[in-house]
This record gives structure tokens, sequence and C-alpha cells, in this order.
């Protein structure tokens, strides 16, 4: 489900496949063990594998937000598709999570 | 086009995906978008979802989920999810944006939200005990 490797301070994870509830519970504890490493402060994460989520997904976002922020870090993303761009939105991800911008390749967090 | 179909699975979270792949491969037929089926798989999956966590409180594959869909000549898209678990007491306040049984948990309380988003009509009929039925409408874009 997930690749990840460091870059100093941050965790870069690449995700793959459909984060549901199921695939999100995995997630969470692969995540939560990597990120048992306090010397990281940002933990990036790629969606351009991620063809489809759900509010589950938003869920285990809304968590390793937590996780970071708790420990003045945070957390971004990038690669997002179209449907899991718009479920972002919908549920506010893009407020707490800088994602980057397909066209300009900035981070934005609004 | 008078098409349906109808399925049972036990309550597995692996089954959650299986259902989205189902709801998609019936909507083929119509020929929608693919934000349409994005839309549709995305609300069959919090149905499912909930059925699996909530109406058998994650207890493995011993309850019973059923998925039924259907398409009539108007291209209205007609899908229900049914549980036969432990039904919702309030249905009215489970539907609320944000509200979860489980604020312990990594809940966001969004399905029947985005349920509601994503389809055209929603309704739930639940009975404590008895189990759960959602049932959805979407209608199909035109050619």
């Amino acid at each position: 489900m997930l690749k990840a490797h460091r870059e100093g301070g941050r965790l870069c994870v690449a995700l793959s496949g459909e984060i549901d509830h199921c695939a999100a519970e995995g997630l969470r504890q692969e995540l939560e063990c990597l990120l048992a490493d306090r010397s990281i402060t940002v933990l990036a994460l790629d969606f351009s594998h991620v063809s489809f989520m759900d509010s589950s997904g938003v869920g285990m976002m809304i968590g390793r937000y937590k996780t970071m922020a708790a420990r003045g870090g945070r957390v971004t993303a990038c690669g997002l598709v179209p449907p899991v761009d718009r479920l972002f939105h919908m549920a506010g991800l893009h407020r707490i999570i800088a994602v980057e911008d397909a066209h300009t390749g900035r981070y934005e967090q609004r | 086009m008078n098409n349906r179909m109808e399925m049972t699975f036990p309550s597995l979270g692996r089954n959650e995906a299986f259902a989205r792949m189902v709801i998609g491969a019936f909507l083929v037929q119509a020929d929608p978008s693919m934000g349409l089926i994005s839309e549709v798989r995305t609300a069959v999956s919090e149905a499912v979802t909930n059925a699996v966590v909530h109406g058998y409180k994650d207890a493995g594959g011993e309850g019973k989920i059923v998925l039924r869909a259907s398409i009539d000549d108007s291209r209205l898209l007609r899908v229900e999810v049914e549980d036969f678990g432990r039904g919702i007491e309030n249905v009215e306040q489970a539907m609320q944006p944000f509200y979860t049984s489980e604020p312990d948990k990594e809940r966001t309380g969004m399905g029947f939200t985005l349920m509601q988003s994503f389809m055209d009509a929603l309704t739930v009929h639940s009975e404590p005990g008895k189990g759960t039925l959602v049932h959805m409408e979407k209608r199909l874009e035109e050619f």
C-alpha cells in the first residue's frame, strides 16, 4: 500500500490503490509506526497512484494531521486525481493540508 | 434500458471494494461519465462501510449485506444497500453532517452527507435490532 523514504526531516510516502475503510486502518497503523520517529516534521504524501478515496480516507488523513500537528509538524499532499481532489475540497482537507497545485507545482493551503 | 441486479455478500471490509467494483460494472451499460461513476461508487462505498462498521459493528463476516441496483428506461438509477444488523436508533441524528457514534475512532461522520451530495435522492429506513435499508437514486446523463 505504501512506499516510503526519508529526506532529512521529511518522510515521503507514495500511497497507492483505493483508500476506503478497509485500507485506511492498515495505512493508519503503517504510518503511525513510521511516524514514531519524532525527528520527522513533514509528512509528504504522494496520491498519484490513489484512484479512489472515501470518508474513511478523510478520517485517516485528519488523524495523521493531528499526529503531525501535535509535534509542530505538517502534512503535504500531491498528485491528487480529480475525484480525490474533489473529496479533499468537500471535506475541507485543503484547510489543514498543503496541497500541491497540479499546474503551478506550488504547495498551497487554503 | 431496463435492467437490474442483486447480490448478497458477507460483511467483510474487503467487500467494500467489491461492492464498488460491481456497481461500477453495472453502470457501464449506461455509458455514464467517469465523474458520475466515481460519485455512485463513493456513495455505495459509504453505505456498505456503514453496514460493515455500524450495522454489524465490524464483527467480521458474520452479517449479510444486500446490494441492489436498477436502471429504467428514463435512465433513473436506483441503488439499495441493506443490512440486517443493529439498526439506527435515531436516523435524523445519524444523518447530521459530522455526527459520529464513535468519536474516539477516526470517523468523520461524513458518510450520509457524501451519499446525499453525490446522489439525487437518499432515504434511510432503519429499525433498531432489525437492520437498515439505504435507498439512493440518481438520474444518469442523457446522450
